[in-house]
């Protein structure tokens, strides 16, 4: 069965708008401004910390790939 | 013509191309091993915010909790961040082939041992002023994020005794003395983090 595409659409939409906000979340409603900013901060933190590893490694691979390629080929050409 | 092309490329031998070696493995192990660690001191980095902004009062340290001594921690950061130079400078030597690598990587190793044994003496005297792992959240944070940075320090002034000892007869290999630097600049860069969070 083939689902239109307005019909994900619409799921989509669904899924951004139904949920309400969660009051009981220290990080969105802590009642003090230090505190919030000291979750929001870490929170930060730890999500792009480990995407900031793998991105820097990936690159440093790419890098290290296309050194080796540069050797293997002067070293054909010798 | 196609048939003459085919009978060619038979006449090739097909080979498959050698699997291109990006860095060694020991290397890329390392690095694995090291993303988790920095991923165990980032979690206890963020726990040590969130706690330090709940303080009852703003108030950091504790009240009645001794202060850390930050500045002779201080220069014993310059020690380990020296460490960290001397090891650069033993890492080209070794790639020379030059004897001084071996004196360059006997500095570092003595400069890391530095660092611990002056650790362990400044928490001799904070344990002797009152900051122990149960006298408060500020002493369990102390303890547990510079003791882990501790025990990763020793495990990294092992590997580079154990580095110094094979280039002593000269069965220290390129790939394995990168491993063991990997770690030990791990140990080098983490510490600058913790020091501007727990000590200042």
């Amino acid at each position: 069965m083939k689902l239109p595409r307005w019909s994900l659409a619409l799921a989509l939409l669904a899924l951004i708008l139904w949920p309400d906000a969660a009051h009981a979340c220290a990080v969105c409603f802590d009642p003090n401004a230090d505190h919030r900013r000291a979750f929001l901060v870490t929170t930060a933190f730890l999500t792009f910390l480990p995407l900031g590893m793998v991105v820097g490694t990936g690159f440093w691979l790419r890098k290290r790939a296309r050194e080796v390629a540069v050797e293997e080929d002067g070293g054909a050409a010798e | 013509m196609c048939a003459q092309a085919a009978a060619l490329d038979m006449s090739v031998p097909v080979e498959p191309r050698p699997v291109r070696k990006l860095a060694p493995d020991g290397v890329l192990g390392m690095l694995i091993f090291v993303f988790a660690e920095a991923m165990l001191f980032a979690g206890l980095i963020s726990a040590f915010v969130i706690v330090k902004a709940q303080a009852a009062g703003a108030m950091w340290p504790p009240y009645g909790q001794p202060r850390l001594p930050v500045e002779r921690t201080a220069i014993n950061t310059t020690a380990l961040l020296l460490s960290g130079v001397v090891l650069l400078l033993s890492n080209r030597s070794f790639r020379r082939g030059a004897s001084a690598a071996s004196g360059q990587l006997l500095t570092a190793l003595a400069l890391g041992a530095f660092f611990v044994g002056f650790q362990g003496v400044e928490w001799i005297a904070l344990i002797r002023e009152g900051l122990t792992l149960t006298s408060s959240t500020y002493g369990s944070f102390f303890y547990l994020i510079v003791g882990a940075h501790a025990a990763h320090a020793l495990g990294a002034i092992a590997g580079l005794a154990w580095a110094w000892a094979r280039l002593r007869v000269g069965r220290l290999t390129e790939a394995q003395f990168a491993t063991v630097q990997v770690f030990w600049y791990f140990v080098v860069l983490v510490w600058p983090v913790l020091y501007l969070k727990v000590y200042l």
